[in-house]
């Protein structure tokens, strides 16, 4: 397929895609054109609670969907899981490389196998401070991916994921909810959390009282509205008051002088 | 406050360009592992650092770098015609009203908000900057993860090219077109200055 074609086609969907059928059949066509059967778009969240506020848009075979919903498959899909580690397309019989497959794992793609999805190359599309989210292509069972057509397949996915993401902005499903912002020494008291310290090394480490260390943890809590300390550390990496890299470089000094 | 400069590296006593170029060296070298030259040990300069590059720099009032980018004319050598013209299947956009967005560097030191708020400020002023000098396009060559967040700020894009995988990143170049209309379209999408990092401008050549 000549390759300009297909650029003017990926940005007049951002721009003109009026709703979300549109979207769905501008997406079916493109599927087919890349050489695919199937596209799906998401936001890796659990569709049965988070509702239309998160986007999905898809043309798997019904059976399989209602399946995927009915066991709350969107959160823990390992398509999606493996998409968190990358920020390019990957063919999904790369998987194993690149996370832990459990049996249950193995199980769902085998299912998925049963309903006629085969292969497929899911692009990963991060917008920071939303839901992570993915658009995957994938061929029946028994077709070999296009190899030949992934560049585009990984174009084509993340200005589809786009026109989605505009779509869902426009229900006000994705727009930013500032989060609660801590204070500096909530964030250290949360980093050491993260890093699995307890309160009494956590008050060592940063020359306080475990007392201070105990209170500065509890109202870090209490502005997230959450009452254990693992929710407390997900949601500070979730909106980025932390970072995976924060916990894991310990060359990085939280306390500037 | 942003500070939009333009001025040749070696000679440049400006604070907030010796600060730019220490914190480019900070992220595209120490961070990012980028194969690019360094002076001195501190500081990132390349051959495209030269009189005919326009920077935009957002500073502290004491020249504390919280981020830049260096624009280049494309009618002279850039990065895309000169070092990734595989990158570009159509016509390499070039002309004179068509500048190459390089170097988008946001400083280490920055949170997750003031990140963000940085980011938004600048690619506000990018957009304010082509308006108020006839610059109705831009290019720009991204790493993946990088370009959803490019098309995430609401302005009109298309890519240039298919994606390449160049020395293990994974490669595409964009166009993004600037009209009258393109600070609606970044504000339709959150993409908001924050006045507090841009209270005022000083421009200096």
């Amino acid at each position: 397929m000549p390759y300009s074609g297909m650029a003017m086609q990926l940005a007049r969907i951002v721009e003109t895609v009026g709703n979300a059928d549109e979207l769905a059949a501008a997406m079916a066509a493109i599927s087919v054109q890349l050489g695919f059967q199937y596209f799906a778009l998401s936001h890796h969240v659990d569709v049965a609670t988070a509702g239309d506020a998160a986007i999905r848009l898809h043309n798997y075979p019904r059976r399989w969907a209602d399946y995927y919903d009915q066991n709350a498959l969107g959160v823990s899909d390992p398509v999606h899981r493996a998409s968190h580690v990358t920020s390019i397309g990957f063919p999904w019989s790369q998987m194993a490389a690149m996370i832990p497959l459990t049996p249950g794992d193995l199980r769902i793609l085998a299912l998925g196998r049963a309903q006629g999805i085969g292969d497929g190359f899911t692009v990963p599309a991060h917008v920071p401070g939303e839901a992570r989210g993915s658009c995957s292509f994938a061929s029946e069972a028994g077709r070999p991916l296009p190899q030949a057509m992934l560049p585009l397949a990984q174009l084509a996915g993340n200005f589809a994921f786009e026109a989605a993401r505009r779509l869902w902005t426009g229900r006000g499903g994705l727009l930013p909810r500032p989060g609660p912002a801590l204070t500096d020494r909530q964030r250290d008291c949360v980093l050491w959390v993260a890093r699995g310290k307890g309160d009494w090394e956590i008050s060592r480490i940063l020359g306080i009282s475990e007392e201070t260390v105990a209170r500065h943890i509890k109202q870090a809590c209490e502005r997230y509205g959450v009452n254990k300390r693992t929710l407390l550390v997900i949601r500070t990496l979730f909106d980025g008051t932390l970072t995976f890299s924060d916990i894991f470089r310990r060359r990085y000094a939280p306390f500037r002088a | 406050m942003l500070h939009i400069l333009q001025s040749a590296p070696p000679s440049a006593s400006d604070a907030a360009l010796r600060a730019m170029f220490a914190a480019r060296k900070s992220v595209f070298v120490d961070l990012l592992k980028w194969d690019v030259p360094v002076l001195e040990g501190r500081y990132e300069v390349d051959q495209f650092d030269d009189l005919n590059a326009i920077y935009l720099i957002l500073a502290e009032p004491d020249g504390a770098h919280l981020g830049s980018v260096r624009l280049l004319p494309t009618m002279r050598p850039h990065i895309l015609d000169s070092l990734y013209p595989g990158l570009c299947e159509d016509v390499l956009p070039r002309a004179p009203d068509i500048f190459e967005i390089t170097r988008f560097c946001l400083d280490r030191r920055l949170r997750a908000a003031e990140r963000r708020a940085v980011r938004d400020t600048l690619v506000t002023a990018l957009v304010d900057h082509a308006l108020d000098h006839g610059i109705t396009g831009y290019s720009a060559i991204a790493e993946m993860g990088w370009f959803q967040q490019i098309l995430a700020f609401g302005w009109r894009c298309r890519p240039l090219g298919l994606p390449q995988v160049v020395d293990g990143a994974m490669l595409a170049a964009l166009r993004i077109d600037i009209a009258p209309d393109t600070p609606g379209l970044l504000a339709a999408a959150g993409i908001q200055a924050a006045p507090a990092i841009r209270d005022s401008r000083r421009i200096a050549a």
